[in-house]
């Protein structure tokens, strides 16, 4: 079976290498992004199985990117998992809107995020 | 009464002491004509109190045949006869006597009590006339009206936020006076009356001279004695700098939360990896450790901004001045700086020649400065560049100048204007480092708060950035301070 790839972006290195030791090591394929700009281009280049990005990014916010894959044909359709370090920065409504699968708030526990992960990959296998 | 009274004790006076002159003198003496005046002196005075007596039996008479014509019983519980129309007269007019007392005591008491009255009624309106001031003297906007929605009182507050001038608008319609976007607060002042309760709170936001303001309007029911509305009066408190402040906290709550959650975040992911044994080798595992030390390290880095940011802003910071070379606390903060310039292959310059001239500084905070300002201008420069620091005097403006100048990747002009905001940090250019957002703040605060000195910044995107301040010389500020 293919690996499933996930796209992680997040301006903070060390975020990013430890998520991508973690999903590796549970067989996952990582493609990782330092800003917003480049995390749009990679989905719409490689369209990862799901998006894991931080909303506080230079060029363009993890919002943003979300907005713009949801405009996107061939990536609308991708999950997306926002992560944030301040609270109540998006709501309920605008949750479901932009279809985002998940918000967690930082600090995360790596594990937890690869629950979440699996998760939303579950589903969409049963949704299809 | 009591002109009478002084004039017959005059009088009398006179005459007596005429009498006795003319007595002493004779007729025949020499002083004849100062003696026949002496008599006349005297006679007058007698015909005068004459006069006196005169008036006051006729005032009594007439008092008297007023009660009489009100009092018939007296004279018909008598019987007739020589005798006993003797005793009844005496006996009437004992009571007469008393009457006049009664009466006498009853008008005092009246005229004590129209007294009191013009007391009360002086001392109402010096009352009135305080309060009168006193609200025309609040900053806060007040207004009266009546049952009838019209302006009763208005202070020069109300006048200005409402532009309406009070003489000209007393007994107005309030909504003439009052209306656009303000015509909301009318709103409500008619909403409270009808509402019939005591007080009600509202916020109002309001448009003036083109800018947002916002208000605490209170208000309250005016009643009758039958508990009936019949008048209201509000007052306008502008909260909008509290609002402000108030924004200014919750942003700056959000900020540091941020700030504080980005490197535990990083700690507690490399922290669970390697509890979980998830770093399959060594340098996985240094790595990890590397990142828990220098993330752990920021974040101290962090705390001690904030507080520092906090206790110069509150004015709890300890500040010890004392005149300092600044030539030497640069020659300092560049030892510390030199290994992490050379890690970057970036060329440091210092053009510091010794300054004579010393500041009246705290040593440690210009410390802090320099090391801010350097650090940056090395983080902010690619790999090859250079960083330059000089010094300079000025004696005619009596200040000492540093600047720092870098070959790094700038400022855009659209952003300078925020350079020195607390956790501002140029969007272009977190790829090329990592930071709090406060270290510039700090420098600032340091700079102007305490120091009383000025910061400035030069920059062009690409070329480079120039960042410096200025401190007072020293002399004048050791004067000031003996």
């Amino acid at each position: 079976m293919a690996e499933k790839k996930v796209l992680v972006a997040d301006d903070e290195i060390h975020i990013v290498h430890v998520v991508a030791i973690k999903l590796r090591n549970n067989g996952y394929e990582v493609i990782s992004a330092d800003n917003g700009i480049q995390a749009f281009e990679l989905a719409c280049q490689d369209l990862p199985d799901v998006i894991v990005t931080d909303f506080q990014m230079p060029g363009m916010t993890g919002l943003q990117l979300v907005e713009k894959l949801r405009q996107c044909e061939q990536t609308k359709d991708i999950p997306v998992i926002l992560l944030t370090a301040r609270n109540f920065v998006i709501s309920q409504q605008q949750q479901k809107d932009l279809q985002i699968s998940q918000c967690l708030s930082k600090p995360f526990s790596p594990k937890e995020l690869l629950a979440n992960i699996e998760d939303i990959l579950y589903r969409k296998v049963l949704n299809q | 009464m009591n002109r009478i009274r002084i004039s017959y004790i005059i009088v009398t006076t006179c005459v007596a002491c005429s009498l006795l002159v003319a007595g002493l003198m004779g007729w025949h003496s020499r002083h004849a004509a100062l003696c026949m005046f002496a008599y006349c002196v005297g006679a007058v005075g007698v015909i005068w109190l004459s006069w006196f007596w005169l008036k006051l039996a006729r005032s009594i008479t007439s008092i008297a045949t007023a009660l009489e014509a009100e009092l018939p019983e007296l004279d018909a519980g008598f019987p007739q006869g020589g005798g006993s129309r003797r005793v009844s007269s005496i006996q009437y007019r004992e009571s007469v006597i008393k009457r006049i007392g009664s009466y006498s005591n009853l008008v005092e008491q009246l005229c004590k009590q129209v007294k009191d009255l013009q007391i009360q009624v002086k001392l109402s309106q010096r009352q009135k006339a305080n309060t009168e001031a006193i609200i025309y003297s609040l900053p806060d906007a007040v207004i009266v009206v009546d049952e009838s929605d019209r302006l009763l009182m208005a202070n020069q507050a109300a006048g200005k936020l409402f532009h309406f001038d009070f003489k000209s608008s007393q007994y107005k319609p309030i909504d003439e006076l009052i209306a656009g976007d303000k015509s909301k607060f009318v709103d409500f002042l008619r909403q409270t009356k009808h509402s019939q309760v005591e007080a009600t709170r509202h916020e109002i936001e309001f448009t003036q001279d083109e800018s947002s303001k916002i208000f605490d309007c209170i208000i309250s029911c005016v009643y009758d004695e039958r508990h009936q509305v019949c008048g209201a009066v509000a007052v306008l408190h502008d909260i909008t700098r509290d609002k402000l402040i108030q924004q200014a906290k919750t942003d700056f709550v959000s900020h540091v939360s941020h700030e504080l959650k980005t490197p535990l975040a990083s700690i507690m992911a490399c922290s669970e990896m390697l509890a979980d044994g998830e770093a399959d080798d060594e340098e996985t595992k240094k790595q990890f450790y590397s990142v828990i030390q220098n993330q752990a390290k920021r974040l101290n880095r962090l705390i001690e901004d904030i507080l520092n940011i906090s206790r110069i802003e509150s004015g709890l910071i300890k500040i010890e001045k004392q005149p300092v070379s600044l030539t030497i606390i640069i020659e300092e903060q560049l030892q510390m700086i030199k290994s992490y310039a050379q890690e970057k292959g970036i060329e440091i310059i210092a053009q510091t020649p010794i300054i004579y001239d010393q500041v009246y500084a705290d040593k440690d905070m210009i410390s802090q400065v320099i090391i801010n300002l350097l650090s940056n201008a090395v983080k902010y420069t690619p790999c090859g560049g250079s960083v330059k620091i000089d010094t300079a005097v000025n004696q005619i403006s009596g200040t000492a100048q540093v600047t720092v100048t870098d070959t790094g990747v700038g400022i855009p002009k659209n952003e300078i204007g925020h350079i020195f905001d607390k956790f501002y940090r140029v969007s272009a250019n977190n790829n090329q480092a990592k930071g709090t957002g406060l270290g510039l703040n700090l420098v600032k605060q340091i700079i102007e708060k305490v120091h009383h000195g000025r910061v400035f910044v030069i920059s062009e995107p690409g070329l480079g950035s120039t960042f410096g301040f200025e401190l007072p010389l020293a002399i004048g500020q050791v004067v000031e301070a003996v």
